[in-house]
C-alpha cells in the first residue's frame, strides 16, 4: 500500500499505466462491496465502474496525509452506494432473471470440486440473503468489517461516523443477522420435511 | 451482568477485546445462562460465516470497460505493439505447427540427400526432391528386408546345427566323417538347388568358419521399382562369415541351396 500514493501522483501527471495500475488492485475488492450491497452481479459491475469513474474524477481531492487510498476509495465507493440505495429503493423489490442467471454463473474457485462449489454457493447466498435484511447501516458496517476486512477505526472514516457508533453498528448488525439466518434456516429445514 | 448487557458486548468478547475483568464476568454469565450461550455461538457461527466467505471474481471485462470509460482507448507501447504481434505465435497450437512444418521439411530434404551446404539449382526442382527420396526410400527398405532375411538364414543354421549336435559320437577316434558337398558354382548362383537334410552340413572336431556364396534374390528386388542392380550382387551382408563358437565339432556343408559352407 506505500506505492499508493506514488501511484497517485503519476496518475494525476497522465501516466496511464498507473491509472490501470491502481484499478486492476482495488477492483475486486471495491466490485465485492458493490456486490455485498446490492446482491446482483450486473447490478455491481455498473456500480463498480460507477465508483471508480468517480474516482478517477476527483483524483486530485485526494490526500495522502488524511489516510490510506484504500480508504478514500472505500469512503467514496460507501457514499456511492448509499446515494444508489436511495435512488434506487423503490426498484429494489424486483429481480430480473438476468441477475438469477448472473448469481448462478459465479464461481468462487476454479480448484474446488463441485461439492465444495455448490457448498460455498449455498453459504454465499444464504450470507447475502440474510444482508439484505439488514438495515443498511447494519449492513454497510457488518460488510466492511466482517466482509472487506477492515479495522473498526477505518470503518468509522469510512462511514463518517465516531468510532462507538461502529461497535454499536457491527455488534447489533451481527446479532440480528444470527437471528435472521436462525430464521431462514428454520424456514429452509420446514421446506424440505416431508 | 444482564442478558443486555452481555449481548452489547458479544462482538468484543468474541473477537477478544475485552479486558480480563469484564471477560471474567461475561464468562459467569454464560455459565448459567443458556439462552446468552445460543447468543454467542450464533454469532460466532455468523462471524464464521463471514469470514469463510470467499471474494467473488468480477467478470473479465470489468476492467477493460471502467478503462475505456475513463482514458478512453490507450495507445499501447511499442512493447505490447511487439508483444501483440509474438503473441498468437507463442500459442501452443501455432508453436506445434511450426514444429511439424519444420520437422516434414528436415525428413524430406534428408530423404532427398539434399545438402542444404551445398545446394544447387536442381536440388529447388520438386520433381528431383521426390525422385530421390523415392529412390532413398527403397533403397533403405530393401536393405531393411535383406536383414531381416540374413536374420532368418542365421537363425536356420542356428536351429539345424542343434539338431546336429547329438551325431559327434559318429566322429570319435579322430576321424572326420563329412557329407556329400555339393559344388557351389564359383562366383555364380546355386539357385533352385535343395539339398537333403542330411547334405547340410558336415561335422569335424575344433573350429569350424561359414560362409555364405553368392545369392541371388531376384524375386524380392523386382517390385522394389529400382531395377536388378545392387541388390542382386553379393550382398556384403550375405557374404559376411559366421563364426560359432562351436568347439566340439567341425561344421563344412552348404546350408542351403544358394549357400556353401566350407572350411
Amino acid at each position: 500500500m506505500d506505492e499508493h500514493p506514488e501511484l497517485v501522483k503519476r496518475a494525476l501527471a497522465g501516466e496511464d499505466s498507473a491509472w490501470e495500475e491502481l484499478l486492476r488492485g482495488h477492483s475486486r475488492k471495491i466490485y465485492n462491496l458493490c456486490y455485498r450491497f446490492t446482491g446482483r452481479s450486473s447490478e455491481a459491475e455498473d456500480l463498480t465502474q460507477e465508483v471508480f469513474i468517480k474516482v478517477f474524477q476527483t483524483l486530485r481531492t485526494y490526500d495522502a496525509a488524511q489516510g490510506a487510498f484504500s480508504t478514500w476509495l472505500n469512503r467514496v465507493a460507501r457514499n456511492h452506494l448509499v446515494d444508489h440505495y436511495r435512488r434506487t429503493r423503490r426498484d429494489r423489490l424486483t429481480s430480473s432473471l438476468e441477475d438469477e442467471v448472473g448469481q448462478i454463473a459465479e464461481k468462487p474457485s476454479q480448484t474446488d470440486g463441485p461439492v465444495a462449489r455448490v457448498e460455498s454457493r449455498e453459504r454465499r447466498e444464504l450470507l447475502q440473503a440474510g444482508l439484505d435484511k439488514l438495515s443498511p447501516d447494519m449492513r454497510e458496517a457488518v460488510i466492511l468489517r466482517d466482509l472487506q476486512d477492515l479495522e473498526y477505526e477505518e470503518v468509522a472514516e469510512v462511514l463518517g461516523v465516531p468510532l462507538g457508533t461502529v461497535k454499536s453498528r457491527i455488534n447489533r448488525g451481527r446479532l440480528e443477522l444470527a437471528r435472521v439466518l436462525k430464521r431462514m434456516e428454520g424456514m429452509r429445514g420446514q421446506g424440505t420435511e416431508p | 451482568m444482564t442478558h443486555m448487557e452481555l449481548e452489547n458486548l458479544v462482538s468484543e468478547y468474541l473477537e477478544g477485546r475485552l479486558d480480563a475483568v469484564r471477560r471474567v464476568e461475561v464468562e459467569a454469565h454464560l455459565a448459567g445462562c443458556d439462552p446468552c450461550q445460543e447468543l454467542v455461538a450464533a454469532t460466532r457461527e455468523v462471524l464464521a460465516l463471514c469470514r469463510s466467505a470467499e471474494d467473488l471474481e468480477p467478470a473479465p471485462w470489468l476492467v477493460p470497460r471502467i478503462l475505456r470509460a475513463t482514458i478512453g482507448e490507450r495507445k499501447p507501447s511499442l512493447w505490447e505493439q511487439i508483444a501483440a504481434y509474438v503473441r498468437p505465435v507463442l500459442q501452443s497450437r501455432a508453436a506445434y505447427v511450426v514444429a511439424m512444418a519444420v520437422f516434414s521439411f528436415s525428413i524430406i530434404v534428408n530423404a532427398a540427400g539434399i545438402n542444404l551446404r551445398r545446394i544447387k539449382l536442381v536440388d529447388l526442382n520438386p520433381r528431383t526432391w521426390f525422385y530421390q527420396a523415392n529412390r532413398n526410400g527403397h533403397l533403405l527398405y530393401g536393405r531393411a528386408e535383406k536383414f531381416c532375411y540374413d536374420l532368418k538364414v542365421v537363425y536356420e543354421l542356428e536351429t539345424r546345427l542343434r539338431q546336429l549336435r547329438p551325431q559327434p559320437d559318429q566322429g570319435t577316434g579322430g576321424e572326420e566323417k563329412e557329407t556329400p558337398k555339393p559344388q557351389a558354382p564359383a562366383g555364380g548362383s546355386t539357385e533352385g538347388q535343395q539339398p537333403s537334410a542330411p547334405q547340410l552340413a558336415s561335422l569335424e572336431t575344433g573350429d569350424w568358419k561359414l560362409e555364405t556364396g553368392n545369392w541371388k534374390r531376384e524375386s524380392r528386388n523386382s517390385r522394389f521399382g529400382i531395377g536388378n542392380s545392387k541388390l542382386e550382387d553379393r550382398s556384403p551382408l550375405v557374404s559376411t562369415s559366421f563364426e560359432f563358437p562351436v568347439s566340439s565339432f567341425r561344421f563344412r556343408a552348404p546350408v542351403s541351396s544358394p549357400r556353401s559352407i566350407t572350411r
